[in-house]
């Protein structure tokens, strides 16, 4: 009798087990599988462009959306079953060129070129971030930019109406504020990755793009003069007491929320800053602004640097049609690219977009990356993800003991060149 | 009848034990056959490199201070909690007034996850606003701003405290059992032969107190060793990898710098490290059990 019962539950247990998997395993035919790392606010906008994308092609969007930060980690195990989504986003430069490397993109060169995106996207975004290996793997869906962020009202009360250019001026606009008792510079390394921004602008406005290239791929290493003398700037700042207290105790929207609140002038933030700071009412022009890095060797090329976040199809994807046109759809619908990139505060790449429908703020942004000689992505998405890893520690290591900055540099490299 | 049932034991066995092997045993072996690869966790391809990554182990700085890291995770995991454990069970079994409230009070955190308790802890040990700074600078009217979990010499301590926090619940639960069945004649004999408190705890309760102690050691080495959850949501092992313990240090390896050959070559030496504390452990449960029976 005992063994009856048993024996009904099993049965009707395999079977409730066997009908799951069966609903989870069909997927039909339009469904295109998407996995990427926008959450929150960006949700709603993402399910709008999913909508729009479903009605203009008869394809189902089927989302399954990640955190930021688990998502690196939620990729790689897809990547390793081979279960990864149709479609996935991802940060254009070195990560993208590590997944290719391991086999796990389908090129998209024929969609385009068949949809002509040569003509939508902008020339210099497309050859910095969608080449991989001479074939195109990636549409960007938007990029930023890193640019020094500030509280106007604390700037205009501490007498202070033009933003420096150069370092001199930078370093005097520093000693100003710090003498009314205002931080200058607030910096949330608490997660690493903020911390790169002054890194990556250093070396560029110092020793240059090819050296900086250089470091990024190996042959220049951690522990050459040029990145010691970049370091040594980054340690006066600090020295100085120009940096606030506890960096790496707060994270970026701690960084924000002190510039927000007028405890620190200014933080070297991505234009996503932008989109923070309009959630808490401030506005572009009227309560924040923005001044290029200031150069500090004139002789150097003018560089700016930020990510490009893109999407990409995998190799195993199971709806390669439903895939390659939903990435061009993202680039090339005007509607989308300006609802999407108004959304998370950045620029779009497609050249078509009418800056017009940016503020003021954001067209001073294009305006800067227009001009420079060099646009560069962040450290850690210029170098190898093994040795990003060193780095974004290095970093941390440096706030906390700048003063060790050699010996910080000498145990990088002495990492780096295991990791190369 | 004794057939069918034979037969359902043998098939209902067989669910388990197929989800044992799929889940722990066949990871198991599978971290060991990457460990002997370079495999990045993403590429199909890979080579075999022979024993290069335990020997990379060997140079592996981070490696070293992990190692150190772990062992003070382990110790201070297992004597903390077993010790104020202890010591709270002796004060609330000596009918403290409220007693019942207190008990209530000290085991509510184990029911927490360590999610939460690490999330609860981050704003206490919080440099600007958290409560142990705010009571730091109450009492001592400075401007006192440490921030405990993003400095290299407090991060792991900070850590073990919280993790002390959520498990002395546990083991004072289990001590306050431990102590009911200390029979009350042997405690009426100290009375009469005049014994001080402390000879009565030394002498007569802790070594009753025995089997409780066997069974709380055992949970706070096994609780110890999978204490990963609460390293991770309170420092990540940061900063800088100050706190990393192995765990952590084959987490970050493995799924941050994608050395997944390397990170499996840190888990085999963990395997080997736990499943030498296990042994010596129960080699020593087994006297416990020969003494006390």
């Amino acid at each position: 009798m005992r063994f009856t019962v048993f024996k009904r539950a099993a049965t009707a247990s395999v079977g409730l087990l066997a009908s799951l998997f069966m609903a989870m395993g069909v997927a039909k035919a339009s469904d295109v599988t998407i996995s990427h790392y926008f959450s929150g606010p960006f949700m709603s906008v993402m399910g709008d462009v999913f909508d729009d994308f479903n009605a203009a092609t008869g394809f189902t969007m089927k989302d399954s959306p990640v955190g930021h930060e688990d998502f690196k980690t939620d990729i790689l195990v897809r990547g390793a079953s081979d279960s990864l989504p149709d479609v996935f986003s991802y940060w254009a430069g070195a990560r993208v060129q590590f997944v290719v490397d391991s086999g796990d993109l389908s090129p998209i060169d024929d969609m385009w070129n068949r949809d002509g995106l040569d003509n939508v996207v902008a020339k210099a975004i497309a050859d910095s971030a969608t080449l991989y290996n001479g074939q195109r793997y990636l549409v960007p869906m938007q990029f930023h930019y890193a640019g020094m962020f500030y509280n106007k009202k604390v700037m205009s009360d501490a007498g202070i109406s033009e933003m420096p250019s150069d370092w001199e001026g930078f370093l005097a606009l520093c000693e100003t504020l710090k003498g009314q008792g205002i931080t200058p510079i607030a910096l949330g390394s608490m997660n690493r990755w903020p911390a790169q921004f002054w890194f990556d602008y250093l070396i560029l406005n110092t020793a240059g793009p090819e050296v900086r290239a250089g470091l990024m791929d190996g042959s220049v290493g951690y522990d050459a003069p040029e990145i010691a003398a970049a370091m040594s700037i980054w340690k006066d700042l600090v020295d100085a007491g120009y940096f606030v207290e506890n960096a790496n105790a707060q994270t970026w929207t701690d960084a924000s929320d002190k510039v927000a609140q007028g405890e620190a002038a200014m933080t070297l933030m991505g234009t996503w800053i932008t989109g923070y700071w309009n959630d808490l009412d401030m506005e572009a022009d009227v309560d924040y602004d923005f001044f290029p890095f200031p150069t500090i060797n004139a002789d150097a090329p003018v560089s700016v640097v930020g990510p490009i976040d893109g999407l990409v199809v995998s190799a195993n994807v199971q709806n390669k049609e439903g895939a390659e046109a939903f990435l061009s759809f993202f680039v090339s619908d005007l509607e989308t690219q300006v609802a999407w990139t108004k959304a998370v505060g950045a620029v779009s790449a497609n050249v078509n977009v009418d800056p017009s429908v940016y503020n003021a703020l954001i067209n001073r942004v294009i305006d800067t990356v227009g001009a420079a000689d060099n646009f560069a992505f962040n450290y850690d998405l210029a170098t190898p993800p093994p040795v990003a890893e060193v780095g974004l520690s290095m970093f941390q290591e440096f706030m906390e003991n700048p003063a060790d900055y050699e010996g910080i540099l000498a145990r990088a490299q002495e990492s780096a060149a295991a990791a190369f | 009848m004794e057939r069918d049932a034979l037969y359902w034991r043998v098939i209902l066995l067989a669910a388990p034990i197929a989800v044992f092997t799929a889940l722990v045993i066949w990871p198991l072996l599978s971290s060991f056959y990457y460990s002997f690869t370079n495999w990045n966790g993403f590429n199909p391809e890979y080579d075999f490199v022979g024993l290069d990554n335990f020997a990379k182990i060997g140079t592996d700085r981070l490696f070293a201070s992990a190692i150190i890291n772990t062992a003070i995770w382990m110790v201070a995991a297992i004597f903390l909690p077993t010790l104020l454990g202890l010591a709270l069970a002796l004060l609330l079994d000596s009918k403290v007034p409220g007693g019942t409230i207190f008990k209530t009070l000290f085991y509510l955190p184990i029911c927490l996850s360590a999610v939460v308790v690490g999330q609860i802890w981050i704003w206490i040990y919080q440099g600007d606003w958290g409560l142990l700074n705010t009571v730091l600078r109450a009492v001592t009217g400075s401007d006192f701003s440490y921030a405990w979990l993003a400095r290299p010499n407090t991060a792991l301590g900070s850590v073990i405290v919280a993790w002390s926090w959520q498990q002395t619940g546990l083991s004072m639960v289990i001590f306050l059992a431990g102590l009911t069945s200390i029979p009350d004649e042997l405690l009426e004999v100290c009375d009469i032969e005049g014994a001080t408190a402390w000879q009565r705890i030394r002498i007569v309760v802790i070594p009753l107190l025995t089997p409780a102690t066997v069974v709380v050691v055992a949970l706070s080495v096994i609780n110890s060793l999978k204490g990963f959850d609460i390293l991770y949501i309170m420092t990540g092992g940061g900063p800088f990898h100050s706190s990393d313990t192995l765990a952590m240090h084959m987490y970050n390896e493995s799924f941050k710098k994608y050395l997944m050959g390397y990170g499996s070559a840190i888990s085999v030496v963990l395997f080997l490290i736990a499943l030498t504390i296990i042994r010596i452990y129960f080699r020593n449960l087994r006297k416990v059990d020969e003494i006390y029976g």
